[in-house]
């Protein structure tokens, strides 16, 4: 504190130099009324995208899981598109079944798709986690993005109109109350497990809890008072939704995104755990198929290794998502 | 208070029967019923018609259609006294077409097709198929009328059965006369013991009211639920029993039958209900039984489904509350100091790690430790329920951690408490007394869910430590195409979640009476 008036009385002096030499008249001139640029305010320029960014990269940490995630990506995403991956082509040898990181590389070599051993097939382990983590990946991406952007939507009308309000809180006790393990078993029967329909299944239902969340929260504000005031001033709701509402909520839905994704790549292993799982090899899939390595001396890797590369992935995720959250409130600029 | 509740509970009940509508829709109308036969190895061996015949019969069974076969038609008008047997025996014998029928045939087959045309059947012929000029395997010719049951009257059916009490005339065929008896001596213990019971002749179950040592002590057969029945988990007996049923191995006393015949035996004499003609049938019920109420369920040693997912649950539910909360308040007023980030970093692991994953991890290190991996029921030792609990328990503690911080952080920031720093309070009065108090209403209105969710037991929990919980009932029954057990479990939930919503609100106004659901009482 001491410093900077020390550092304002400085900065006077110096202007006392400055003005020095001029007389009164010189220095205070009359100005004539512009009544438009008396309107005008001026205050620092401020972007909101980029405070976030700067916000967020303030935080060292962020760097560190961004270089996680982007690493987590490019393994997902393009070694499986450089790599050849065959699961079945050791099927018939029963040799390079199930061995750990150090028998494998003696038997195929020292290079990168034999140092987590290989799987119940023969197939490599390291391969078999990223193809599965795209398919996962992919997955729940997908499926928080349909349920994200539907949920927002429907959930903002749901919150805004009374009407639609007492509809849907009705709609939504009776759809919440049905086991979603239910809805997602009867529609994989009825239209298989294959990718997209595991994307169907996700998102049916899904969206409502979303919207539930958001319709909440949009009750909470939608009756503050500069709301109202805006409204008395004769702005249109569409606007007032986009412009009032929207920027309180944008913090909202990022960390809930950020919690949906991780949500989803979990769920999908748990539902291939019960047995409803994907057609495909996914994370979830393959850490079922390799549960009785858990407990089997020597065959551990095959069964730690997904289920680790599931845990950092969510884990990465989460944490990205949750800071990007925390800097897209705009309380946090400051 | 009271108008509003009753509001709610009408709410509920009206959103339970949707529930259940439309589990109906998804599981008898959305879903291939000839999925139902995928892991049956007798429809594989049936043949042609016999085929044919043998669906329709297992659909019933599972609740699909109203199937009615010729011959059950014909039966149930020699029991109704319209013909006699002698008619039924002409008439039953179809021919291989439909002309090759003889007259009396035809005349009862043209009733037959318009009694259950009329109400909507199919009826549905199939002529013999034939190799050569004799029966092919499975060809013989079959008539029957079907059809599939109308959701409205599915629905109605279901929750006009849910509730069934027993009286006098229930059964069709008894001996004796038809009456309740009150004794002060319950003759399933010998007699002579001062134990209060009412038993019943003509009734389903022999005794109505009856005392013993298990819990609830005191047990009635006046009313019972019936929220669906089982046909392939558990076959031909009700979910709720299925639930409540003890399990584990026989647990065999000095039991003295009515005959006055006396062995070591696991027998429960309290829940026989009558079986017609069982007496006669078999030599060993006898020498047992007097009467035909000779259906008995045996005593076990081990909890039911649901009594182990509760045991386990609420003692999880039970360390999350005491573990949970004090971090969380600990972590509120360390805020951004290292015991906060500690907790942070908890949270963000319980949350984000797959639950499958953290699960198996604690199994595996659980096994190291020598603790029991796997749970047993013929067991007496109590550390098989550690490693379920614990499981169970971090991620619960995670949650409650994470909310008690959030709301505790969120009051801290509130005028009150300003006003009371202001006015010379100790930060530690101003966070037993101001702040807790707030912070915890959201926290108490979970606490009728947690506690009644801890009967619904836990999926994966009880799947990687073999725990015979209700928590896999569900996916098991999806599994196995069981109609009556989905639709039965998932009206359990549903009430359970139902209930726990209206407790938690009606606990919250109660600790807080700033909280009224009436603009009246305001």
């Amino acid at each position: 504190m001491a410093k900077e008036i020390q550092k304002q009385t400085i900065d006077r002096k110096k202007n006392d130099d400055v003005f020095a030499g001029y007389t009164e008249e010189e220095l205070f001139a009359r100005v004539p009324l512009d009544s438009l640029s008396a309107e005008k305010i001026t205050a620092p320029r401020y972007s909101y995208w980029h405070s976030v960014f700067r916000v967020f990269f303030r935080k060292r940490l962020n760097i560190v899981i961004l270089s996680l995630l982007a690493v987590v990506v490019l393994m997902a995403y393009v070694y499986p598109a450089l790599v050849h991956y065959d699961p079945f082509v050791n099927i018939m040898n029963s040799t390079a079944k199930h061995l750990g990181p150090k028998a494998a590389m003696e038997k195929f070599g020292y290079n990168i798709h034999n140092i987590l051993g290989t799987g119940g097939s023969g197939e490599s382990t390291f391969d078999a986690i990223w193809y599965g983590s795209r398919i996962s990946i992919s997955l729940a991406f997908i499926s928080a993005l349909i349920n994200m952007v539907v949920g927002v939507l429907l959930g903002a009308v749901w919150g805004f109109s009374k009407r639609v309000d007492m509809i849907m809180t009705q709609v939504y006790s009776i759809i919440a109350n049905v086991p979603s393990i239910l809805v997602i078993a009867v529609l994989i029967m009825l239209v298989g497990a294959s990718f997209w329909s595991m994307v169907f299944a996700f998102t049916i239902t899904g969206w409502l809890f979303i919207a539930y969340f958001i319709r909440t929260q949009v009750v909470i504000i939608r009756d503050r008072e500069y709301n109202l005031a805006s409204k008395c001033l004769g702005t249109s709701t569409v606007k007032i939704a986009f412009r009032n509402i929207l920027p309180f909520m944008t913090s909202i839905i990022v960390t809930l995104a950020a919690s949906e994704i991780p949500g989803y790549i979990s769920f999908e292993v748990f539902m291939a755990y019960i047995g409803m799982g994907l057609s495909d090899k996914s994370l979830g899939v393959i850490i079922s198929e390799a549960q009785s390595a858990m407990v089997t001396p020597g065959w551990e890797f095959e069964f730690w290794s997904p289920v680790a590369i599931t845990a950092i992935i969510s884990v990465v995720l989460y944490v990205a998502g949750q800071n990007l959250g925390d800097a897209s409130d705009p309380r946090t600029h400051m | 208070m009271a108008k509003y509740l009753f509001k709610r509970i009408l709410y509920g009940i009206f959103s339970l029967v949707a529930v259940v509508a439309i589990v109906m829709i998804l599981i008898y109308s959305m879903l291939d019923r000839e999925l139902v036969f995928a892991g049956d190895a007798n429809y594989v061996k049936q043949k042609a018609n016999q085929k044919e015949a043998y669906k329709y019969n297992k659909w019933e069974q599972y609740g699909y259609v109203d199937y009615v076969p010729y011959g059950d038609y014909l039966k149930d008008l020699v029991k109704a006294g319209e013909i006699d047997e002698e008619t039924r025996a002409a008439a039953a014998s179809i021919g291989r077409k439909e002309d090759k029928d003889s007259e009396i045939t035809k005349e009862y087959v043209a009733k037959f097709k318009e009694y259950y045309g009329s109400k909507g059947y199919t009826i549905v012929r199939l002529d013999a198929k034939l190799s050569g000029k004799k029966v092919a395997t499975g060809g013989q010719q079959q008539l029957f009328a079907c059809r599939d049951i109308p959701l409205r009257e599915r629905v109605w059916k279901y929750f006009t059965g849910l509730l069934t009490f027993d009286n006098i005339h229930k059964v069709e065929n008894i001996s004796g006369e038809r009456k309740l008896t009150f004794t002060w001596h319950d003759p399933a213990y010998g007699g002579y013991k001062l134990s209060p019971a009412i038993l019943g002749n003509g009734t389903f179950h022999k005794y109505l009211l009856y005392v013993d040592d298990r819990f609830p002590y005191v047990h009635q057969h006046f009313a019972s639920l019936n929220l669906g029945t089982s046909y392939t988990v558990n076959q031909g007996v009700d979910v709720f029993t299925t639930m409540n049923a003890p399990q584990g191995s026989y647990v065999k006393s000095m039991v003295t039958y009515p005959s006055g015949y006396t062995e070591m035996s696991a027998d429960d004499l309290h829940t026989a209900t009558y079986l017609e003609g069982s007496r006669d049938t078999s030599l060993v019920n006898k020498d047992r039984f007097t009467d035909d109420y000779t259906n008995v369920i045996t005593k076990k040693n081990g909890l039911s489904k649901i009594g182990y997912s509760f045991v386990i649950g609420i003692i999880e539910v039970i360390l999350a509350y005491l573990v949970g909360l004090p971090i969380g308040v600990l972590m509120a007023r360390k805020k951004d100091k290292l015991a906060d980030k500690i907790g942070t970093f908890y949270i963000v692991f319980v949350i984000a790690v797959p639950s499958l994953a953290y699960i198996f991890m604690i199994k595996a290190i659980g096994g190291k430790l020598g603790l029991p991996t796997t749970f047993d029921m013929e067991s007496t030792n109590r550390l098989m329920y550690f490693l379920p609990i614990i499981s169970l328990s971090l991620p619960a503690i995670g949650g409650l951690m994470r909310w008690m911080r959030r709301y505790m952080i969120d009051q801290m920031n509130s005028d009150y408490v300003k006003f009371a720093r202001s006015g010379g309070l100790s930060e530690k009065e101003i966070f037993r007394k101001h702040i807790m108090k707030n912070a915890s209403i959201p926290i108490i209105h979970g606490i009728p869910g947690a506690v009644l969710g801890a009967m619904v037991g836990a999926i994966v929990t009880e799947r990687v430590y073999v725990v015979p919980g209700a928590g896999n009932l569900l996916t098991i029954a999806i599994t196995k195409y069981d109609n009556g057990v989905i639709v039965g479990v998932t009206l359990f939930y549903a009430t359970l979640t139902v209930t726990s919503l209206i407790l938690g609100d009606i606990l919250m106004s109660i600790v807080d009476p700033r909280i009224s659901f009436t603009t009246k009482d305001r």
